[in-house]
């Protein structure tokens, strides 16, 4: 891994859908070791920025890095590095869901007898263990979540990027994802989070950024971005949502 | 270049294993159907047909042409049915996240479909046993052959889920392009039967190559010259092999 300062570094990024403009020029950086917050109302970018980052969108301007690995030409060191935790529960479906971590792991260069070792941890730390020889539609809703983060997490990486990780969970399990985030933070892990709830961001996030309409409309240390205000005033007036 | 063989092998594998977890209906089907063949037309029909142009019996003349058929199909079904299926539940991201390179990608999702033809095409060829003594004459030919055609077709599955957007387009390749051009490439009969112009015009068919270089593997007898068999055969597997390189490359409807 590159000795960068910066986990993610995104400069006058542009992407279009067809005559759509999604993002313009948007530009942030997240310090290594950072737990940053993305917000936005739906729509805004945020996870057409997570694509790009992650290298499932293509991007007409600009250019994005992962601990200095451009995301484009240097795509094969960049995604070692990032683990994606993404909205949607996208499971292949012939798989029980141990093999489907001994797989993924195997994707990024580890042997099966240690993918397997780190698949059965992440599958007891996230309470799924009972579970692993069965395939994904067997698993409740709050269960396939936690395999979200299980496979997102399966080789180790350097940086989590979790797309609204904890929707639709119950508490305790907001807790549990919650405690494990800052636990990962606490250990160097640099954490990227998209949510729609404000509390989350507050009370878990050192860095904040906005996007609205594609464009960054405020970005800084949590401290300085709230002040004396609630992040959810912040964000309604910057978003100009009533 | 291969800069992540654990992972092209771990994508290799999952290939593979998905295929025999459905063995009932991705490996036995194939071999069944060419026994039936084999015994209607090779074995109750062909006893009555008179071949003795061709030097062979009706039997050892079907053989290869089923077998390249069924490689044909089971190969083509592999990829496009598994590619496909990732881009529908979208598990392909558990690809595309990853870090292989895009021809590592294309080489995993291509040993699931040459493992599955090859299987296939080698069990028909030791079900035909059962009814005649059809000796592969040039085995290490045959075994070129089966690969080389598996692995264009496994690249046109892929090209087919790439390009299509529900299950109907994708049937749709097989159902009025692959499953024409295969059966008039001369898999039932020899070219030399046709009339003179339909002889001209089969030559323009790229399965006529495929069916004369996998008869010629296994009886020594082809209506062309093998070379050409075995050059039309590497030719269409270096286009098509680039073409499923590329399409990844430029994320062909992979990505947004």
């Amino acid at each position: 891994m590159r000795d960068s300062k910066h986990a993610i570094e995104i400069d006058q990024l542009t992407k279009y859908y067809g005559n759509q403009q999604a993002l313009q020029n948007v530009t942030l950086r997240v310090r290594r070791g950072d737990f940053f917050a993305f917000l936005g109302p739906n729509g805004a970018g945020k996870t057409t920025t997570i694509n790009v980052l992650t290298g499932l969108s293509n991007f007409q301007g600009g250019h994005a890095k992962i601990f200095g690995y451009d995301t484009r030409r240097e795509y094969l060191f960049a995604r070692r590095l990032v683990g994606l935790c993404a909205q949607e529960f996208n499971f292949d479906p012939f798989l029980k869901i141990r093999d489907l971590l001994v797989f993924q792991a195997g994707y990024f260069g580890i042997l099966p007898p240690k993918a397997a070792r780190r698949a059965d941890e992440l599958l007891k730390r996230f309470n799924l263990y009972d579970k692993r020889n069965v395939k994904h539609r067997a698993l409740s809703g709050g269960m396939k979540k936690r395999l979200l983060l299980c496979r997102a997490l399966i080789h180790d990486p350097e940086i989590i990027i979790l797309d609204e990780p904890t929707a639709g969970c119950d508490l305790e399990l907001k807790f549990q994802i919650w405690d494990y985030l800052k636990q990962l933070n606490d250990e160097g892990k640099t954490v990227f989070l998209t949510t729609h709830y404000m509390e989350e961001a507050e009370k878990l996030c050192k860095t904040i950024g906005i996007i609205n309409h594609g464009q960054i409309v405020r970005i800084g240390e949590k401290k300085s971005i709230l002040q004396d205000k609630s992040l959810q005033d912040v964000f309604m007036e910057v978003t100009g949502l009533e | 270049m291969i800069t992540n063989p654990i992972g092209t092998a771990s994508l290799a594998k999952r290939e593979i294993f998905r295929f025999l977890s459905v063995s009932t209906q991705s490996v036995f089907p194939p071999v069944l159907t060419s026994t039936l063949f084999i015994f209607v037309f090779g074995v109750a029909l062909g006893n009555r047909i008179d071949f003795s142009s061709t030097g062979l019996t009706y039997l050892t003349f079907i053989v290869p042409g089923l077998m390249t058929m069924h490689l044909i199909s089971t190969s083509y079904e592999n990829t496009s049915f598994s590619l496909f299926l990732g881009r529908w539940h979208n598990h392909i991201q558990e690809i595309l996240l990853s870090p292989l390179s895009y021809l590592e990608m294309v080489l995993g999702l291509l040993a699931g479909g040459v493992m599955r033809g090859v299987m296939v095409c080698t069990g028909i060829y030791l079900v035909s046993l059962i009814f005649g003594n059809i000796p592969a004459l040039h085995p290490m030919l045959l075994l070129y052959f089966m690969v080389m055609i598996s692995v264009i077709f496994s690249c046109v599955g892929m090209i087919a889920a790439l390009w299509a957007e529900d299950f109907n387009m994708l049937n749709m390749w097989n159902i009025y392009i692959i499953f024409p051009l295969v059966l008039l490439g001369g898999v039932f009969h020899p070219i030399h039967l046709l009339p003179a112009l339909v002889q001209d015009i089969s030559k323009f068919n790229p399965m006529f190559y495929l069916v004369q270089g996998m008869r010629f593997s296994v009886t020594g007898v082809s209506d062309i010259s093998v070379l050409i068999s075995a050059l039309v055969t590497l030719g269409m597997a270096l286009l098509f092999f680039l073409i499923s390189v590329w399409l990844f490359k430029i994320g062909y409807k992979l990505r947004t």
